[in-house]
């Protein structure tokens, strides 16, 4: 979605939210991301002006106050937090885990195949077809990519081949390379 | 942390959050990421100079996955190119370069450019000047800054004095130019 991404061309405006609308999208964070409850006053502070970074391509991005870029949305999809809010806050969404072999080509913005999530240095945790997961690393510790999951996690281990799950968000694309909004 | 406790959701007990995590410097990356990046040894350069402690245990990683390789190996061969792309940002060399340009017959205006090639917000300098030298000082151009008056002189000292990453034999005087 970010590959060719990039925050002078591919930015239209940036709109201030109304407090009944910031209310709306704190309330559905929490249902999206149970564990998240605790913590979105953290977050996303009630009194906090947010503000949505309206970009091409249908692409939506919520910033906060100071300008860091908080979850993103396209065509009116579900939220998605971006790589640097998941890194502070890494417990929130389902993980699934690729071989080592498969880092360099999940950096490279490649989708995530079938076969590096079932090898012996993957691991996955069960998610439906359609969720939004975090995609970690054989021996690392942070998420490497947010994706969408193209088959039930179930269905990858017994199709193991093609795309399994999208990739929609990784370190050093256009959205991880974004600067704060002022 | 064992790798089965490394993917179970929900906040750990004990454990404060938000996280703080270290990023590269060079390819912004979380450190144990660099060495995927095609500029790696600039990765570790910065990480040498910056954070000496994460350099000295990245040795000794090194050295205890030297089988790491081998491994590799074996593994199925998989399609695709998977390079990563370096950043398209570092086009040109970090440099702040000055210039006086003339404004009416009798004053001038001085030209700053490069400041946002150090990660300055441009918007946030322009204010420091106009508040140093009490005049105007507007944010021009992609990164641009024009000042009113001529502080050619006073930049050399100011700017490292206000950044300290800029050195001054990263400012360039390019004298007057035409507008
Ligand atoms: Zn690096």
């Amino acid at each position: 979605m970010f590959k060719k991404f990039d925050e002078k061309e591919s930015i239209s405006g940036i709109l201030q939210l109304k407090s009944s609308v910031q209310k709306g999208i704190r309330n559905k964070l929490i249902e999206q991301y149970p564990h998240l409850e605790g913590y979105i006053d953290n977050i996303l502070p009630k009194k906090d002006a947010i503000r949505i970074v309206k970009c091409h391509d249908h692409v939506e991005i919520v910033v906060n106050s100071t300008g860091n870029l908080l979850f993103f949305r396209q065509r009116e999809g579900p939220w998605m937090p971006t790589l640097k809010l998941l890194h502070k806050y890494p417990f929130f969404l389902p993980m699934e885990q690729v071989d080592k072999g498969a880092i360099k080509f999940v950096l490279s913005g490649a989708n995530i195949m079938c076969p590096g999530l079932t090898s012996p240095g993957a691991r996955m945790t069960e998610a439906p077809k359609g969720a939004i997961v975090a995609i970690m690393a054989e021996g690392k510790q942070h998420a490497l990519a947010i994706g969408l999951t193209s088959l039930s996690t179930e269905e990858i281990a017994k199709v193991n081949k093609g795309v399994g799950i999208e990739n929609v968000h990784y370190l050093n694309d256009g959205l991880w390379q974004m600067k704060p909004v002022k | 942390m064992t790798e089965e406790e490394k993917l179970v959701m929900g906040p750990k007990p004990g454990v404060n959050y938000p996280l703080e995590v270290i990023y590269c410097g060079n390819c912004s990356m979380p450190l144990e990421y660099c060495e995927y990046y095609p500029e790696y040894e600039k990765c570790k350069a910065w990480l040498e100079k910056n954070l000496p402690s994460e350099f000295e245990k990245l040795k000794v990683n090194d050295t205890t996955s030297e089988g790491a390789g081998d491994e590799e190996k074996k593994r199925q061969k998989r399609g695709g190119k998977g390079i990563m792309k370096t950043k398209k940002k570092e086009e040109g060399p970090k440099q702040v370069c000055i210039s006086r340009a003339p404004r009416g017959k009798k004053k001038s205006v001085t030209v700053v450019t490069g400041l946002s090639s150090f990660g300055i917000d441009l918007k946030v300098a322009a204010k420091f000047f106009g508040q140093k030298f009490a005049c105007g000082s507007s944010v021009t151009g992609d990164d641009e800054i024009v000042i009113q008056g001529d502080v050619k002189d006073d930049l050399f000292d100011i700017i490292p004095e206000k950044w300290p990453e800029i050195d001054d034999d990263l400012i360039e005087d390019l004298g007057d130019q035409k507008r």
